[in-house]
């Protein structure tokens, strides 16, 4: 058999355009959609970024704070995306007392900001507010993503000011055969790019990452969300991802310049010639505990990508959390909510 | 302290895509229809000689694609099949303030759109050779599932599969080396069109 007979794809043609119609309404009709669920307080602000302080959820939480630094990239209510789906609230849960970095959305003015900017002057004011705030010489830092390279830049650089040190998804190693963002920026002239536009347009990432599975991520998707229109519940998680998904800030220009020649093209984390502000990035100085924890089919950033962490830190205290799932499924899979944040809790807790 | 957004905000859902896809989805049913009614015809003809009619029903469903991709304004809901990338290409390109439509070459101002359109062209042909082949390892596919004699139960079981193969094919073609240069090629020649303020005409 080929498939279905002639009259069978009639018959599921009307079914699909019923669904469809019936299901257009129902999504016209839907209120907005919220993400971010948690109560949580700015304590500190400079130009866009706001520093949050998620309210404890236990009496009295551990004295060492975590700061959660996320990509530029995206939006960060992907850690507390909705009710049950939310590594914040677990880390809440565990005891741990939580803070974390929203960037905000960078515009024209903003073109000139540095990578040296995020890392030397918000990343590092936010540490010392914390330090300050709960009396501590050091606090526990857990970078996301892009976030994570971040850190193991301030990391490197002020290794007294970082107790504990977690990386999430995050590349080390841009250069690991299987890593296709940095197949498809090689060739692109970022020089060329940046003078051209300024800030780098949410919408080029959103492309490409649309391109990465085009078939899957702007055709079959949408296919598939016929099945669920009648579904309330299903529906709106699926457009709070989707909300998500398309969230994308623009990049500040020169920060970006700097991150896709240095990190994408050039490979210079590793190398050690990575250099912030005057300063060179050596990652034999991230001596502190390190929990590196990637996800084993993450199509962004690849497991070899990350792992490279284990050969290029000076931490004698390394080790590894694997995740069965991919880059978005380890903040918001229902396994990962029982997974992650106790094993990241627990880690921190023992240190 | 929630972030909202209403479904018709530009950074949420948009509705049009959703139907959009669903035409394209509904022109891949309404296509399959008449040559699966030939296939029947075929296999009764043929006393049941299931692999030449197989042949015979993809050479006409790869003739259809092929008009659509060489004509997309002729069947644009079953164009999108195959093109769904490049059209999301054009509007980030439409949004960095450059058009980026196929014009013709004759029809182009200046050296830097000449060459934005020759690079695009060269995309496009990438994306078409992807095409070719996902039918390719689709009719493939059914005929190994033919031997094993797992029947393909429904029109979304055949997209499915019709979605897998593209995965598959366009996967390679992404990941080669060729495409890595092309990718660069093509964001770098609309750059250029863009710093030198051309526009087609």
């Amino acid at each position: 058999m080929i498939g279905p007979t002639p009259a069978q794809i009639a018959e599921e043609l009307r079914h699909f355009q019923a669904r469809l119609a019936e299901g257009a309404h129902t999504l016209r009709s839907l209120s907005p959609i919220e993400t971010g669920v948690l109560p949580r307080d700015p304590v500190y602000q400079e130009d866009k970024l706001v520093l949050y302080r998620y309210r404890p959820r236990v009496t009295e939480p551990h004295p060492i704070p975590l700061l959660i630094v996320y990509a530029l990239v995206n939006r960060p209510y992907m850690m507390d995306l909705q009710e049950d789906r939310s590594l914040i609230r677990g880390l809440l849960d565990a005891g741990l007392d939580v803070y974390l970095i929203d960037w905000g959305y960078p515009d024209a003015g903003d073109r000139h900001l540095r990578l040296a900017d995020y890392v030397l002057r918000y990343i590092a004011h936010c540490v010392d507010h914390l330090r300050e705030r709960h009396d501590q010489d050091s606090i526990n830092l857990l970078g996301v993503c892009q976030g994570g390279a971040l850190s193991l830049c301030f990391t490197a650089l002020h290794p007294a000011k970082v107790r504990n040190l977690v990386t999430m998804v995050t590349p080390v190693d841009f250069h690991t055969p299987d890593n296709v963002l940095t197949h498809l920026i090689r060739h692109v002239d970022v020089d060329l790019l940046v003078d051209t536009l300024g800030n780098l347009p949410g919408q080029l990432l959103n492309f490409t990452f649309l391109s990465l599975s085009p078939f899957r991520l702007a055709g079959q998707k949408y296919v598939d969300l016929v099945d669920i229109l009648d579904d309330a519940q299903a529906l709106r998680n699926f457009l709070r991802m989707e909300k998500w998904i398309f969230d994308s800030p623009d990049q500040a220009g020169e920060a970006f310049r700097q991150f896709a020649k240095d990190f994408f093209q050039q490979n210079k984390l590793i190398k050690g010639e990575v250099v912030i502000g005057e300063q060179r990035v050596d990652l034999r100085n991230v001596v502190m505990p390190v929990l590196n924890v990637y996800a084993t089919q993450d199509h962004l950033v690849p497991p070899a990508a990350s792992k490279a962490l284990a050969e290029y830190c000076g931490s004698r205290d390394y080790s590894e959390l694997s995740f069965e799932g991919g880059h978005i499924g380890i903040y918001v899979s229902g396994r990962a909510q029982r997974e992650v944040p106790p094993a990241l809790a627990a880690w921190l807790l023992e240190r | 302290m929630a972030e909202q957004t209403a479904p018709s905000d530009p950074s949420g859902f948009d509705i049009e895509w959703l139907l959009e896809q669903a035409r394209t989805y509904l022109a891949f049913g309404e296509q399959l229809q008449p040559l699966n009614e030939r296939f029947y015809e075929t296999l009764d003809h043929r006393d049941g000689d299931w692999g030449e009619a197989l042949r015979q029903h993809f050479d006409q469903l790869k003739a259809a694609l092929a008009e659509a991709a060489d004509d997309p304004g002729g069947h644009p809901d079953l164009a999108r099949l195959w093109t769904v990338i490049l059209d999301t290409w054009r509007q980030t390109a439409a949004s960095l303030g450059a058009p980026a439509t196929l014009a013709p070459l004759a029809g182009a101002k200046t050296e830097h759109w000449r060459t934005y359109q020759k690079v695009q062209g060269q995309y496009l042909d990438l994306l078409r050779q992807a095409a070719k082949e996902a039918l390719d390892l689709m009719e493939q596919r059914l005929g190994e599932r033919a031997i094993a004699g797992t029947a393909v139960e429904s029109l979304r079981e055949l997209y499915n599969l019709w979605v897998e193969c593209n995965e598959e094919t366009y996967g390679r073609m992404l990941r080669s080396p060729d495409y890595g240069v092309l990718n660069g090629r093509l964001l770098n020649a609309l750059l250029s069109c863009h710093a030198q303020g051309d526009t087609p005409t």
